[in-house]
């Protein structure tokens, strides 16, 4: 270290200490995010559970329209349309609410003294989503019987307690929420077109990886905005083409949901987690079905090859007005800290080569689109990061495992009736307005 | 139902286990992070507080270990060491609070200014430790915020500078060259024979 910079390591202030008080609040904040209390990201149970499996529910359908996709599964949803029946889009105006409604099945991982436990948890999911983001939202979960994890015959013992149901208010925050939008009216700004929505997903903060992480990314990314979301069609298409042309993704044709229909996958598997994760889509409006997780290397994932550890449906989206009662006592959940859109302005220092490179911390937060899961809030894409190679691009494997059986949630899905007339709530015409032109058209 | 029955104990996480294998496990694990805070929440709050001084640390520190809980699925598995990593989202979220920041300098600079008489650096230095040398200080606003971060990440958080690299996220090389050119700017700056003009880089 030179004499300039070492003036600077010798002269660094003395730090006060860490507070027990403040540290005990910060330790115990994190560990709320890891039970899923977390702020603007919704709670998600069992989504941190979900080993790699990085993804959850979708939707479908006007107010009371039923998802499409061919229903082959044993216990299909008994009113589930074809695939290809027209889809009246929905037309969500800003002070309304989307409404999903979804069946989930994650692994659970438990440490204990004597080692890891695992099991299937299931759930039933219902959502509410202020449509812009501006108001407060509303969580139902269910508890679903949970199942042994496959190749294992019992269920551990913390998986006894899942009868019940809980909700939480999803805080609206009034911080801006920067990268970790996800309401509709801001999913209605993404591009539509698929080399411009896979950029979008590439944008997002490269991370330390010099390994190609990218790739995982994009696909997280993509699945954080699928899951429990609704996007205008056009973004939907694109968002398929986009996730399409990820390094390492498969397209699976007839992959079931874990309601039973059955749609086009598309799947990537995880070097990491030995498990092959798939989004499966309406093969017409490119819908999210759900997720599916099928074990594609035995060893590193511990179970069967072929196994199914992760099965969802989201069984019907649909628009409301209003949010039903909670009951009393309902907790409202956290909001994110610092906004991560600061006000911070731009450098106007005068440009040297170090600057042009665009450091991470340098460039003006409102330059970078949100992306969910990006590790840090306002971090821009490095243009000289190191090329990013696929060293650890994951073995492809599709496993086309046998569809589980309907998670339970027969009863909910064939409470959707085929599609009915659109609502009032359903109308054509771009959303209101954040929308871009030629956004949602039905 | 309640949501944290799936909360588990970490207690029995193995202490073996490198930052990268524990960012791993909290995958399908997410409490077992915990530990990485245990590990690094000290020195993160420190580098926090040096920067941004003691009333934004608290705020700084848990944000940092917040977003690198969101961000946990990006991490870099090939580096046992996450401290580059996190470090990285610390500056970032110091980069928020960047107009504290300059305030912080600016008022630390002027300490010097305001007793020029009777200045000696050294004592000063002593008496009031957690304040950062006025020169230092007036040297630090003369920087561009992104000369700032590699300066204090090299200087303050001891990172190498295979390990700056990782946290800004560019070749090694632009840190080499960055710091080169950095060297000459602090190197006029400190000398005081040549100071930088007095015009507010950033605002």
């Amino acid at each position: 270290m030179d004499d300039e910079i070492r003036a600077f390591a010798d002269g660094r202030p003395a730090a006060p200490p860490y507070s027990q008080d403040a540290r005990a609040r910060a330790r115990d904040r994190l560990l709320r995010e890891a039970r899923g209390h977390g702020g603007l990201r919704r709670p998600r149970l069992g989504w941190q559970a979900a080993a790699a499996f990085g993804i959850t529910v979708t939707l479908v359908g006007g107010v009371a329209v039923a998802l499409t996709g061919d229903r082959q599964g044993p216990d299909a949803a008994t009113s589930v349309s074809q695939a290809g029946v027209s889809f009246p889009e929905l037309d969500p105006k800003p002070g309304q609410f989307i409404l999903v409604e979804s069946d989930t099945m994650y692994g659970s991982h438990a440490i204990r003294e004597g080692g890891e436990t695992r099991h299937l948890y299931r759930t039933h999911r219902k959502i509410w989503q202020s449509v812009d983001g501006s108001a407060d939202g509303l969580l139902l979960i269910e508890g679903r019987e949970p199942k042994p994890y496959p190749g294992e015959k019992d269920l551990p013992q913390d998986a006894a307690n899942w009868r019940g149901s809980s909700w939480t208010l999803l805080n609206s925050c009034s911080q801006p929420k920067g990268p970790y939008r996800d309401d509709f009216a801001y999913l209605s700004t993404l591009p539509t077109e698929p080399a411009a929505m896979r950029g979008h997903l590439y944008q997002g903060d490269p991370g330390p990886s010099p390994k190609g992480d990218a790739d995982v990314r994009a696909f997280q990314d993509a699945v954080e905005i699928l899951r429990e979301g609704y996007l205008p069609k056009a973004q939907r298409a694109a968002l398929y083409e986009a996730i399409k042309s990820i390094d390492g993704v498969v397209e699976t044709p007839g992959v079931a949901d874990s309601a039973g229909r059955r749609g086009v996958a598309l799947g990537r598997t995880w070097a990491q987690t030995g498990l092959h994760e798939e989004i499966i889509f309406d093969p017409e409006t490119r819908m999210m079905l759900g997720e599916r997780a099928t074990v594609a290397d035995g060893r590193t994932a511990k179970a069967p090859v072929g196994a199914v550890v992760a099965h969802t449906a989201q069984l019907k989206v649909s628009v409301v007005d209003e949010l039903p009662e909670a009951p009393a006592g309902t907790a409202r959940s956290d909001c994110m800290p610092a906004p991560t859109e600061s006000p911070t302005p731009p450098p106007t220092a005068p440009p040297s080569d170090a600057q042009a490179t665009a450091p991470p911390s340098e460039a003006p937060a409102s330059a970078r689109p949100s992306t969910p899961l990006s590790d840090a809030p306002d971090a821009p894409r490095p243009t000289d990061a190191p090329a990013e190679g696929p060293a650890d691009a994951p073995v492809e494997e599709p496993v086309e495992g046998p569809a589980e059986g309907p998670a339970g949630g027969s009863a909910q899905a064939s409470g959707s009736p085929a599609p009915s007339a659109p609502s009032a709530d359903v109308t054509d015409g771009p959303a209101p307005g954040a929308a871009p032109p030629g956004a949602p058209v039905s | 139902m309640r949501e944290d029955r799936h909360v588990v104990s970490v207690r029995a996480l193995p202490d073996k286990l490198d930052d990268s294998e524990l960012i791993e496990r909290s995958l399908s694990d997410p409490e077992s992070f915990a530990s990485l805070f245990d590990r690094h929440a000290e020195e993160i709050h420190r580098y926090a507080a040096r920067r941004l001084g003691p009333e934004l640390a608290d705020d700084v520190t848990g944000e940092v270990f917040l977003a690198a809980f969101r961000g946990r699925a990006r991490y870099d598995r090939t580096w046992p060491d996450a401290r580059p990593w996190l470090y990285g989202i610390a500056t970032k979220v110091v980069a928020q609070h960047r107009r504290a920041e300059r305030r912080r300098n600016h008022a630390l600079s002027r300490v010097s200014a305001e007793r020029p008489g009777t200045f000696d650096e050294r004592s000063a230095d002593r008496v009031t430790a957690e304040q950062l040398q006025p020169r230092l200080a007036r040297a630090l606003t003369r920087l561009s915020a992104a000369e700032r971060d590699l300066l204090l990440l090299v200087a303050w958080a001891d990172l190498t500078y295979e390990e700056a690299a990782v946290a800004l996220r560019v070749p090694v090389g632009t840190v080499r060259s960055r710091l080169h050119r950095l060297r000459v700017k602090l190197r006029r700056a400190l000398g005081g024979a040549n100071p930088f003009a007095e015009e507010s880089q950033h605002g």
